[in-house]
């Protein structure tokens, strides 16, 4: 069965070095609830830091890009939705 | 582990060397550095201190210490000159060694936290009995609108005060660089802004990491090395430590090229050199416990090193005499490419001390650092091919990145020559391990191997690190297990 949500973590070097490194603890920062709803990818720079002022880290929930993303974010994010 | 959360006072010092690295390779540095701290901080953006105009005198005077340069030495004029003057006091500067601390505080960020730790919240009740100022030895509690008031002045932190109030209103506030320094070298000034006292200080990089103003810099090399990496006449060795696996959520291969990628003309892993001093010390071990001694330590942690030399004196003869592996893979790089530029490239500040003494390495360059050299370059680690280092470990050296890796790596060798050896393992370097490792030698039974690392966890969780300790752990367990 498909997850409800889908979330893509960019380890392209700019977001891992700028911040982006903590969001590998996301996986294991999930509460118990949210766990079984989600899928997590950890992938290769998805190039959403090449446009002017682009905020890293990203984070792809889905349809929506997250800039400046971080685990209590994500996790906020997942609560609202 | 409790340290190395995210924290954005190091992701704006990486952002501020991001910029820095791309003029250096622009070669615009000279010409636009004075427009860095208005490039960071711009027109109608919001402060994090008070003003923007603070905002920018702080990314000064980072860019200063970025620069290499000691903030405590600036002159009263000095606060007019161009950031300019000072890159070329540091191109004149040339190869020359930085002589003093390899941290400096930024009296300007710093915030000059309280004198006294304990304060009294809103929870007084400003009630009858007022034990916290009856019990006060220094008779510094007074009562104001109702509710207990602490004269800083007099104040001792003794802490009787918080312990007597029956509403636990009152509560302790550390200084956090003192409370995260093992011993002792930050102190306040009479302003309130602290000091570091380089007679005690080990460089052990915990301030650093505690203070929640950024206002410990560390004097930076970056301006030397990214001259001597854009500078195709100059040969340049990196030598990677052993914890720099999982710090780029990439193989150590892809690496490799990315630091190629950058100008390195060489690739060396440390990791052989912890290979190296694995042997050596446990010949040096067998030799000393046969001889009688109890125990040794071991010395590849610099920051360990320096606080036996400045604090523990009496246990020196039981420190390990063998170098540190970044020291033999320096000697084997300088014979086999003289004359190159050897840069060590890890977690560690204590490492930029230990460099300068050390006729085997010219300059020391944080994972950080290169992290956003990197971002500079436009190199992205995990899109490079995978290479393979000039120079490679077993995986008993690149065990030494975690606690636990010299000791497992000597009692192994040891028990390989016919000789049982306990291993002892003082995981993090504060006032209470201090105490411990005084009496070391009584404490342990004969025949120990105590490895003593300053860091709480080992080299993952230093200061210079990108990755969650824990991340990096993983890492490095996955990597061992695929090149055993």
């Amino acid at each position: 069965m498909a997850k409800k949500f889908k979330i893509t973590i960019c380890s392209g070097t700019t977001c891992y070095v700028l911040g982006g490194a903590h969001l590998m603890m996301l996986a294991e920062s999930l509460p118990a609830d949210l766990k079984d709803q989600v899928e997590i990818i950890d992938s290769n720079c998805i190039k959403a830091c090449q446009f002017e002022n682009a905020q890293p880290p990203f984070v792809q929930i889905n349809d929506y890009l997250m800039s400046q993303a971080s685990v209590a974010k994500v996790v906020e994010y997942l609560r609202k939705h | 582990m409790a340290m190395n959360y995210i924290n954005n006072a190091s992701l704006l010092k990486r952002q501020l060397v991001v910029r820095f690295a791309r003029l250096m390779f622009t070669g615009e540095l000279k010409n636009k550095i004075d427009l860095l701290p208005l490039h960071q901080a711009p027109r109608n953006s919001e402060a994090v201190r008070c003003c923007l105009h603070h905002d920018r005198a702080v990314i000064r005077y980072r860019l200063i210490a970025l620069l290499g340069f000691a903030i405590e030495n600036e002159k009263p004029d000095d606060e007019a000159r161009t950031l300019a003057s000072y890159v070329e006091e540091a191109e004149a500067r040339g190869a020359g060694r930085m002589a003093g601390s390899a941290l400096t505080v930024i009296d300007e960020a710093c915030s000059a936290c309280i004198r006294a730790n304990y304060r009294v919240t809103n929870a007084c009740r400003g009630c009858v009995a007022r034990p916290c100022m009856m019990n006060c030895p220094k008779n510094c509690i007074s009562f104001e609108n109702g509710q207990a008031h602490i004269d800083e002045k007099v104040c001792i932190s003794c802490g009787i005060c918080a312990k007597v109030c029956p509403y636990h209103s009152i509560v302790f506030q550390p200084i956090p660089c003192e409370q995260a320094c093992p011993v002792n070298a930050i102190v306040q000034d009479k302003n309130g802004k602290q000091d570091i006292l380089a007679d005690k200080c080990i460089n052990c990089g915990k301030c650093l990491q505690a203070c929640p103003f950024g206002a410990i810099m560390e004097r930076s090399e970056i301006y030397e090395i990214l001259r001597a990496i854009t500078n195709p006449a100059e040969a340049t060795v990196a030598l990677i430590a052993p914890s720099i696996v999982g710090q780029f959520n990439t193989s150590l291969g892809k690496l490799v090229t990315a630091l190629r990628k950058l100008g390195f003309d060489h690739v060396v892993e440390v990791a052989w050199g912890a290979d190296l001093a694995a042997q050596k010390e446990t010949a040096e071990l067998i030799e000393r416990l046969e001889h009688g001694q109890t125990c040794m330590t071991s010395s590849c942690c610099p920051a360990y090193v320096e606080a036996v030399k400045k604090h523990i004196t009496n246990i020196k003869p039981l420190v390990s005499d063998t170098l540190s592996p970044m020291q033999y893979a320096g000697e084997w790089a300088g014979q086999q490419w003289p004359g190159a530029r050897r840069v060590f490239v890890g977690p560690c500040i204590a490492k930029r001390a230990e460099a300068k003494a050390s006729p085997h390495i010219e300059n020391t360059l944080t994972y950080e650092e290169l992290g956003s050299i990197f971002i500079a370059a436009g190199v992205d680690v995990a899109e490079c091919e995978e290479s393979r280092a000039d120079l490679e470990a077993t995986s008993v050296g690149r065990k030494f990145a975690v606690s636990g890796g010299v000791s497992t790596a000597i009692k192994n060798a040891a028990s390989a020559a016919g000789h049982n050896v306990t291993d002892k393992v003082i995981d993090g370097l504060d006032s209470k391990s201090l105490a411990i490792l005084k009496a070391i030698d009584k404490i342990v039974k004969s025949d120990t191997f105590v490895e003593v690392m300053s860091c709480e966890g080992g080299c993952v969780n230093g200061p210079g690190v990108i990755s969650n300790p824990a991340v990096a752990r993983r890492f490095l367990e996955k990597m061992l297990q695929e090149h055993p």
